[in-house]
């Protein structure tokens, strides 16, 4: 064996060495053997020439010899690579065709499949990462909790660490203004449990949560170090102005941890004993649900499914214990209502099972929403792939039967069909990795694009879409797949030659090319595949408009949103208040403004609450509580919501005037049906506070644009208000929203300056349009919107590529046949009129079959339509018109030169 | 002249095996040998020796290096390997087993039958 090695390596590296020893012991030989014959009495030329005779035919043997080491299938690779290079090389345009519909085609897929990678399958970077898991309840795994049930897992000592995290967004003070920056706010043993890479500094270590305020500091990310700090090796000490409170930098985290949900970047991490300040009731309330994430990392020795028993006890005691009557009840509320697409299956009345959630990918919540898009494209793409199969293996084909003639000379002389499909295999190999390095390229440039898509809004999607190693070897496996799957039929049919009439005459290869029945087969599969690809995207940006334009119940356009920030200790309770007041009657005297309003939440901002109701005497089918918004007067006005019956809260609506309330028509109509709502008195919250109501108005889509919100109750912001659930209200929260008569783009700046006047000290921040929050709402359509059209496009491009390249093909090769019939008298216009119907056949024949396979497959997406059918008639006409007008031009430039065939000249040239 | 027969096919390897058993040789010096041992009664078409020698060496069985001949010329020198001397005495086994079996055959007479 070792020998084998050695004697194959020493020919292929020391092939010259080689060759030497060869020729120089033949040499040896023939010498030896003319001297003894030269002394056995022959002469010496004579000798000599007998030797040579009788050793026989020197360089065939020497390729016996070297057949013998194994050399032969090297030299023939290499000569098929050669030779594979030089056909590619010879016909550069046709190359260029193939390599490039190989490129985008590979380049489009390895860019999804790197969005997968990044979305779907990338374990996150510390220690052990599937001892890791959610502790989550339902058999769909809600993860929804609170810190009393923190509390309770930690003291049932099942896991070797039981920790928890909460998103926020941050406000930072800089020089520069108020930012924004992606954050958490962590238990005390989170860094520890988890296992959190450090580049410098250190993690929190396992401080007290309750101790409120005990402990200042923060631990920030790497990319935000880089960022805000130039990688300075001092920051550790530093302090930032987080959320109104000073914290000092106790650490950086590794870059490759970014957190534990994909797409959310952990920039700043504060201890939760911090969030206690803000919120005292945070760690005892039971009367609810806090998007509170718990992670607990298994015992060693102890099995996933021994865990999940101990969890399953400690979650249904807890469950069933009285302070949790109110979040027994959201849960059921949204089994039964509206949040039933987002959680547990299970059904009213059960005690939903603990669950363990696997975490070591990070939280599902980004997976969630995206693996089906991603599944979506990914199909797509594929069929793009396939469609740029289609084309490498048509133009390979023609040039097949072009190159017959060649393949039927080699065969005759001895070249085995094995070893022909093996140098056709080794061209199409080839052009396939060409496309696929291409390809890289195309990937990189595009994910980069569609990253950018995802990053928008308030909750921008931070996805690393750099090339790994799974990506790389994906894109080389696609282009092996690529490269034969386009080659295995030009490959078998060029060598299925019948060499007498192929190598009789030129026009007997003709007259086999001119039929091609493949490349009409493969033609019309392509524009199939492309009105699939189409049609399932032009339903996408139908929906997408539809979701942007239909009417939600609130205005989209002509409406600026923005905060400030108030909070402590540059604003007290009372300085705030004014501060408020203020502010509002000053933005209303702005030119270009028609009205101005505060408002504790606003349409489309991803918050979401439910909060207990009751109106006595009017019992509601299922009592599942309100969504409740606080408000000032002008509110509705701003945002074009209108007023049923009643009234609109006025400027006598304040503190020491009866508390008054305003409903929409889906509470109206659930409490009291037909009966008059107004006068009635409505309990809200744990705290029970009575209200009348005073109005009712129209539904607003709040939460999801695809779904109805829950029952919604709107009270005045001029009166005590108790905020959610019983916890003080936060002014500082507040959005600050105006409608504008032009632009509101155009009046961020005078807003920004008139703040400024006010108060120096209040800060403005994120300052955007409706139409953008909607916008950002809307990520996860625009983004199968956008790509799926992109698709369509780049299908489009190729189908139409693929069907001027076969009609071309097709009419060159028939040049002499036109020319005889126009020299029998037929016309210029009846040759283009048979030209065209014959790519307009093609075309029809794959747009029904298209029509059809669009009708079966759009299932898959029918999740992601709104307000049209899968089988929306108008899409699919549209569809099938695009089609049919893009394969008739592409059909008309070569039937056209088809026409313009001189008869003399096509038939001298035969 | 003596009687010449081809080399049966096959054969070639087991022949070269047993003339660098003796001792080792250079190409032309196998080809005497199977001549001078034979009899003079194998003919072995000079060329087709370097194949064989080159197969045989890539399967281990004989190693080569450069020396000098007799006449002062480099030339390179075959020698067995012990797997080519296992090799060659399974091979002269499994041909005596075959050449008694068929010399067994040829011999039988109408009596034995």
């Amino acid at each position: 064996m070792l020998s084998r090695l050695r004697s194959i390596t020493d020919a292929l590296f020391r092939r010259d060495r080689f060759e030497h020893t060869l020729s120089d012991e033949m040499r040896f030989h023939m010498d030896a053997y003319a001297a003894d014959l030269v002394k056995s009495g022959v002469p010496g030329p004579e000798a000599l020439r007998r030797a040579r005779l009788e050793f026989g035919p020197v360089e065939s043997l020497k390729e016996d010899a070297r057949q013998a080491r194994g050399l032969r299938l090297l030299d023939e690779t290499r000569q098929d690579l050669r030779y594979a290079g030089r056909q590619i090389l010879r016909s550069p345009g046709f190359t260029a065709a193939i390599v490039l519909s190989l490129a985008l085609g590979i380049g489009a897929n390895t860019a999804i499949f790197s969005l997968m990678d990044a979305v779907l399958f990338r374990a996150l970077p510390i220690k052990n990462p599937n001892e890791l898991y959610y502790l989550a309840h339902g058999r769909k795994g809600n993860t929804s909790s609170n810190y009393p049930l923190l509390e309770r897992y930690r003291a049932a000592n099942i896991f070797s660490g039981v920790t928890a995290y909460e998103f926020q967004t941050f406000r930072v003070r800089t020089p520069a203004g108020v930012e924004r920056e992606n954050g958490s706010y962590v238990s005390g043993n989170f860094h520890a449990v988890v296992g959190v890479p450090f580049v410098i500094g250190r993690g929190f270590s396992s401080e007290s949560d309750r101790d409120r305020g005990a402990n200042p500091i923060a631990v920030i990310s790497e990319r935000y170090w880089t960022r805000k700090f130039a990688r300075s090796a001092d920051v550790i000490g530093r302090t930032l102005s987080v959320d109104g409170r000073t914290v000092t930098i106790v650490g950086v985290t590794a870059a490759e941890f970014t957190g534990l949900a994909p797409g959310w970047h952990l920039d700043i991490t504060l201890p939760m004993s911090i969030k206690g300040l803000g919120e005292p009731t945070f760690f005892d309330a039971r009367d609810g649900w806090t998007s509170l994430s718990l992670v607990g990392r298994l015992k060693p020795g102890v099995s996933e499914a021994q865990t999940l028993a101990a969890v399953n006890t400690v979650f249904q005691q807890f469950w069933m214990e009285p302070e949790n009557a109110w979040a027994r009840k959201i849960v059921q509320a949204r089994v039964e209502g509206f949040f039933a697409h987002r959680d547990t299956a299970q059904s009213a009345g059960d005690i939903p099972p603990g669950a363990l959630v696997p975490a070591g990918l990070g939280s599902d919540e980004l997976r969630g929403r995206y693996t089906k898009p991603l599944r979506v494209l990914m199909g797509l793409v594929g069929v793009v792939l396939l469609i740029a199969c289609v084309n490498a293996a048509m133009l390979l084909l023609a040039r097949a039967s072009v190159r017959a003639k060649e393949v039927a000379v080699r065969m005759s002389i001895g070249a085995g069909r094995a070893r022909i499909i093996r140098q056709l295999f080794s061209e199409s190999l080839m052009l396939a990795l060409g496309g696929g390095m291409l390809g890289v390229l195309v990937a990189v440039v595009s994910s980069n694009a569609i990253v950018a898509l995802f990053n928008t809004g308030e909750y921008p999607v931070l996805i690393d879409t750099s090339l790994s190693t799974r990506v790389l070897f994906f894109t080389v496996a696609a282009s092996l797949v690529t490269g034969i799957g386009f080659g295995l039929a030009p490959a078998f049919r060029a060598t299925r030659v019948d060499l007498t009439p192929a190598l009789k005459s030129a026009a007997a290869t003709i007259q086999r090319a001119t039929r091609l029945p493949a490349g009409r087969t493969l033609v019309t599969a392509q524009i199939a595949l492309c009105v699939l690809v189409i049609a399932t995207a032009g339903l996408l940006v139908q929906s997408l408009r539809n979701l942007r334009t239909f009417d939600a119940g609130f205005a989209r356009e002509r409406v600026l949103l923005f905060n400030v920030e108030t909070t402590a200790p540059a604003f007290t309770e009372a300085s705030r208040t004014a501060f408020l007041s203020q502010l509002l009657d000053r933005l209303r005297a702005q030119p270009r403004v028609v009205s101005a309003a505060y408002a504790t939440r606003t349409p489309l901002d991803f918050s979401s609450e439910l909060r207990p109701v009751a109106v006595p005497g009017y019992p509601a089918p299922a009592d599942v509580g309100a969504s409740a918004h606080v408000v000032t007067a002008a509110y509705f006005q701003t945002l074009g919501i209108g007023l049923v019956r009643g009234r609109v809260f006025t400027d006598q609506d304040r503190a020491g005037s009866p508390n008054v309330v305003i409903i929409d028509e889906k509470f109206a109509r659930d409490y009291f049906g037909e009966a008059d709502p107004l006068g009635h008195v409505l309990v809200l919250g744990a705290e029970k506070q009575a209200m009348t109501i005073v109005g009712v108005v129209r539904n607003v889509r709040h939460e999801q644009l695809r779904n109805d919100a829950p029952r919604t109750v709107y009270s005045p912001l001029s009166q005590p208000a108790v905020g959610i659930d019983g916890r003080a209200l936060s002014p500082d929260r507040l959005t600050t929203m105006i409608r504008t008569s032009g632009d509101p783009r155009a009046l961020a700046a005078s807003v920004r300056e008139q703040v400024r006047q006010l108060d120096p000290n209040a800060l403005v921040y994120y300052t955007r349009t409706m139409r953008q929050q909607l916008d950002a709402a809307l990520v996860r359509e625009r983004f199968l919107a956008t790509l799926s059209t992109g698709f369509g496009l780049l299908a489009t491009v190729l189908a139409a590529v693929g069907l001027f390249g076969l009609m071309a093909y097709r009419i060159a090769r028939r040049t002499g046949e036109i020319g005889i019939r126009m020299a029998l008298g037929a016309t210029r216009a009846r040759v283009l009129r048979q030209t065209l119907n014959e790519s307009l056949v093609l075309s029809v024949a794959g747009v029904v079959i298209g029509l059809g396979a669009t009708l079966a497959a759009t299932q898959v997406v029918s999740a992601f339509l709104f307000g049209l059918s899968r089988h929306d008639p108008r899409t699919l006409v549209t569809v099938a018109l695009i089609l049919l007008a893009t394969t008739c031009l592409a059909g008309y430039i070569p039937a056209r030169r088809a026409a313009r065939v001189e008869p003399m000249r096509a038939l001298r040239a035969d | 002249m003596p009687k010449t027969a081809d080399v049966l096919p096959g054969t070639l390897d087991m022949l070269i095996l047993k003339a660098v058993s003796l001792k080792p040789l250079h190409g032309y010096g196998v080809l005497l040998r199977i001549a001078q041992i034979s009899n003079d009664a194998l003919q072995i078409p000079q060329g087709s020796l370097y194949p064989a020698l080159y197969r045989l060496e890539h399967q281990g069985l004989i190693t080569a290096e450069w020396g000098e001949s007799d006449n002062k010329r480099k030339a390179r020198y075959y020698t067995l390997t012990p797997a080519g001397r296992r090799r060659l005495k399974e091979e002269t086994a499994s041909w005596n087993r075959l050449a008694a079996a068929i010399a067994a055959a040829l011999g039988a007479t109408p009596n034995e039958v």
